[in-house]
C-alpha cells in the first residue's frame, strides 16, 4: 500500500517538473514578445511624446504583466527615488534582480543590459535606433526560442512522466 | 537651499555642498560645476571655491575638482534621464529643473548648416537658485501705477544679468493679479488678470502646467513658450489685462508686444542690459521706445545683498539716455501718453 502511495507521489512530481519545465519553454518566446512590445512603445514615448524616461517606464510597467514589468517597474523607481544613480545603473540593477523571475535566458538579458547603457543619453533619432536594434536583436531571440519551444515543449513534458515511471517500475 | 535641489547633485557633490556653512546656502545664488576644474559657488554678491571637505577657499588650487563621472551624473540629473527630451533646450544653452532653477550648459557645439543642432561633451554648468522673494515688489509697484486706467503702466525693466530682474518680475506679477498695490488711491482696485509667458520656466517653475511659485489667484500661465507666439496666444484666448514676460528682445517680441499693446492689454517686460543708453542701443527696444510702448523703465542695481530699483518715465527716459550717451545719437523716444515726436 505504502509502496503504491509512493509510486503516485513520484509519479505526480515527475509530470510536475515536466510541465514547469515545458512551461518555460512556452513562456519565453511570450515574455520576449512583450519586451519587444514595450521597446517598440517606448520608442513612441520617446520619438512622439518627449515623455521623461522615469514617466515614460512607469507607463510602459502599466501596461505589462508581471515578471516582465517589474524590470521597468523597478528602474522607474529607482530613479524618481533621488538617490543620484544613472540610469545605467538603475537599469542594470533592476534587470539582474528581475530577471530570474522570468524565463528568459542571457542572450535577451544581455541584448537589454547593451540598451540599458545608452537609455536617456542621447538626442531621440539617436534614441530610436538604439530601441530599434534591441527590438531587432529581441526578435532574433524570439525566433530561437519559438524553435526551442516547438521542439522541447512536448518532449520536457513526456520525459518527466516517462522519467517518473521508469524510477516507479525500477522501485517495483 | 531648497532641498529638492540638492537632489539634483550626484552624491560626491552633494556631499560637499551640504557641509557648507547654514547661512551661506541661504544666501547661495549660483553653483558652478565645470569638468576637472575647481567647484565654485556664488552667494550674496560673492565667490569663492569649495574645498574636498565641504570647507570654503579662496584658492583654487585646494579646490575640489568634479570628476567626469560627476558631470555625467548631473547632467542625467538635470534633464531627468531623458536628454532626448530636452534637445531644444540644449540648443539654446540651458535647462530650468524643477523649482524654476535654471542650469547654464557649456560644451561642444555641433553644427548643421552653421547652426547649432546640439551640445555634447557638457563640462560646465552654471545652477542658478531660483527664490520667491515676496513682497520684494512693494516700494516699486506704487510708482509704476496709472490711476487713470486704474493698472500698470507699460513697464520695462532693465537690469545687468543676475540683479534680480526675474524675480522682481515674479513678484511683480503676484501683486497685480492680488491686487496689492500698496497706494492709498489704488485699494479698492482689486486685482487684474495677468497672463504670463513663461519661456524659460522660470518665472512660474511651472511642473505639469501648475506653477510652484505664488503668483496671484488671477494668472494664468504660458509655460515654455516662444514669447512672439505665447503673447498673441494669450491676448487671444485668455483676455489678460496686463501680460508679463522675460527678456525680450528678439524683433519678433516687438511685434507680439505692439499686438498687446493696440489689444489694450499692458505689458510688464524685462530685457538684460546695464543702462538705458545700452537699452536704446539694441534695435528692437529702441524702436518700441520710439513708438513710445513703454510708460516706465526700471533699473535695477545691486550691492552686497540688496536689490535697488529707479523707476524713470518714459519723458525722462530720453533725457536720460543722453547724458550717459555724451555726444554720441540717442533715438527718439516717446511716451505712450503724448502724440507729438520729439526727436534728438
Amino acid at each position: 500500500m505504502l509502496k503504491l502511495v509512493g509510486a503516485a507521489l513520484i509519479l505526480f512530481a515527475g509530470t510536475m517538473i515536466g510541465f514547469v519545465q515545458a512551461a518555460r519553454f512556452a513562456q519565453r518566446p511570450r515574455q520576449i514578445r512583450q519586451l519587444i512590445h514595450a521597446l517598440q512603445r517606448l520608442e513612441t514615448e520617446i520619438g512622439y511624446g518627449q515623455t521623461p524616461l522615469p514617466d515614460a517606464l512607469a507607463r510602459i510597467a502599466s501596461a505589462l504583466t508581471a515578471p516582465v514589468s517589474s524590470l521597468f517597474a523597478e528602474t522607474s523607481a529607482r530613479l524618481a527615488s533621488g538617490s543620484g544613480e544613472t540610469v545605467r545603473d538603475c537599469w542594470e540593477r533592476a534587470v539582474r534582480a528581475g530577471w530570474p523571475a522570468t524565463s528568459m535566458r542571457e542572450p535577451e538579458r544581455d541584448t537589454l543590459l547593451r540598451l540599458g547603457e545608452t537609455l536617456g543619453g542621447s538626442g531621440a533619432s539617436d534614441q530610436l535606433k538604439h530601441l530599434k536594434l534591441a527590438a531587432h536583436q529581441l526578435q532574433a531571440e524570439e525566433q530561437a526560442a519559438r524553435e526551442d519551444q516547438r521542439r522541447y515543449e512536448k518532449l520536457c513534458r513526456s520525459l518527466g512522466v516517462l522519467t517518473a515511471a521508469l524510477v516507479v517500475i525500477l522501485m517495483m | 537651499m531648497p532641498l529638492s535641489l540638492l537632489e539634483l547633485f550626484p552624491a560626491s557633490l552633494r556631499d560637499r555642498l551640504e557641509r557648507l556653512p547654514e547661512t551661506l546656502l541661504l544666501s547661495l545664488e549660483e553653483i558652478r560645476v565645470r569638468e576637472e576644474r575647481p567647484l565654485e559657488i556664488g552667494y550674496g554678491g560673492g565667490a569663492s571655491f569649495v574645498g574636498p571637505d565641504g570647507s570654503i577657499c579662496t584658492d583654487s588650487a585646494s579646490a575640489y575638482r568634479p570628476s567626469r563621472e560627476d558631470c555625467r551624473a548631473l547632467l542625467e540629473r538635470v534633464t531627468n534621464h531623458s536628454l532626448y527630451a530636452v534637445e531644444e533646450e540644449l540648443r539654446r544653452g540651458y535647462v530650468t529643473v524643477p523649482g524654476g532653477h535654471r542650469i547654464g550648459l557649456a560644451g561642444r557645439t555641433v553644427l548643421e548648416g552653421g547652426h547649432v543642432r546640439h551640445l555634447r561633451d557638457v563640462s560646465s554648468f552654471n545652477i542658478r537658485i531660483a527664490r520667491a522673494r515676496k513682497g520684494c515688489a512693494a516700494t516699486l509697484l506704487p510708482e509704476l501705477l496709472d490711476p487713470v486706467a486704474r493698472t500698470v503702466r507699460h513697464t520695462l525693466i532693465v537690469s545687468a544679468p543676475q540683479q534680480g530682474k526675474t524675480t522682481l518680475l515674479r513678484d511683480l506679477a503676484r501683486s497685480i493679479s492680488a491686487g496689492e498695490w500698496h497706494h492709498p488711491q489704488a485699494s479698492r482696485w482689486g486685482g487684474r488678470k495677468v497672463g504670463i509667458v513663461d519661456e524659460r520656466s522660470e518665472i512660474a517653475a511651472c511642473d505639469r502646467g501648475i506653477p510652484a511659485f505664488d503668483l496671484g489667484p488671477r494668472t494664468d500661465v504660458l509655460d515654455a513658450c516662444p514669447k512672439a507666439e505665447g503673447l498673441m496666444m494669450l491676448v487671444r484666448s485668455m483676455s489678460p489685462e496686463v501680460v508679463v514676460a522675460d527678456e525680450i528682445g528678439r524683433p519678433e517680441d516687438a511685434y507680439a508686444l505692439r499686438e498687446a499693446l493696440h489689444a489694450g492689454v499692458r505689458v510688464v517686460a524685462t530685457a538684460h542690459a546695464i543702462d538705458l543708453r545700452d537699452v536704446f542701443a539694441r534695435p528692437v527696444l529702441a524702436e518700441l521706445a520710439a513708438d513710445g510702448m513703454f510708460g516706465a523703465y526700471v533699473l535695477l542695481s545691486r550691492s552686497g545683498g540688496i536689490v535697488r530699483h529707479r523707476v524713470v518715465g518714459a519723458e525722462e527716459a530720453e533725457a536720460e539716455a543722453r547724458k550717459s550717451a555724451g555726444c554720441r545719437s540717442v533715438p527718439v523716444i516717446r511716451s505712450p501718453n503724448e502724440g507729438g515726436a520729439r526727436h534728438a
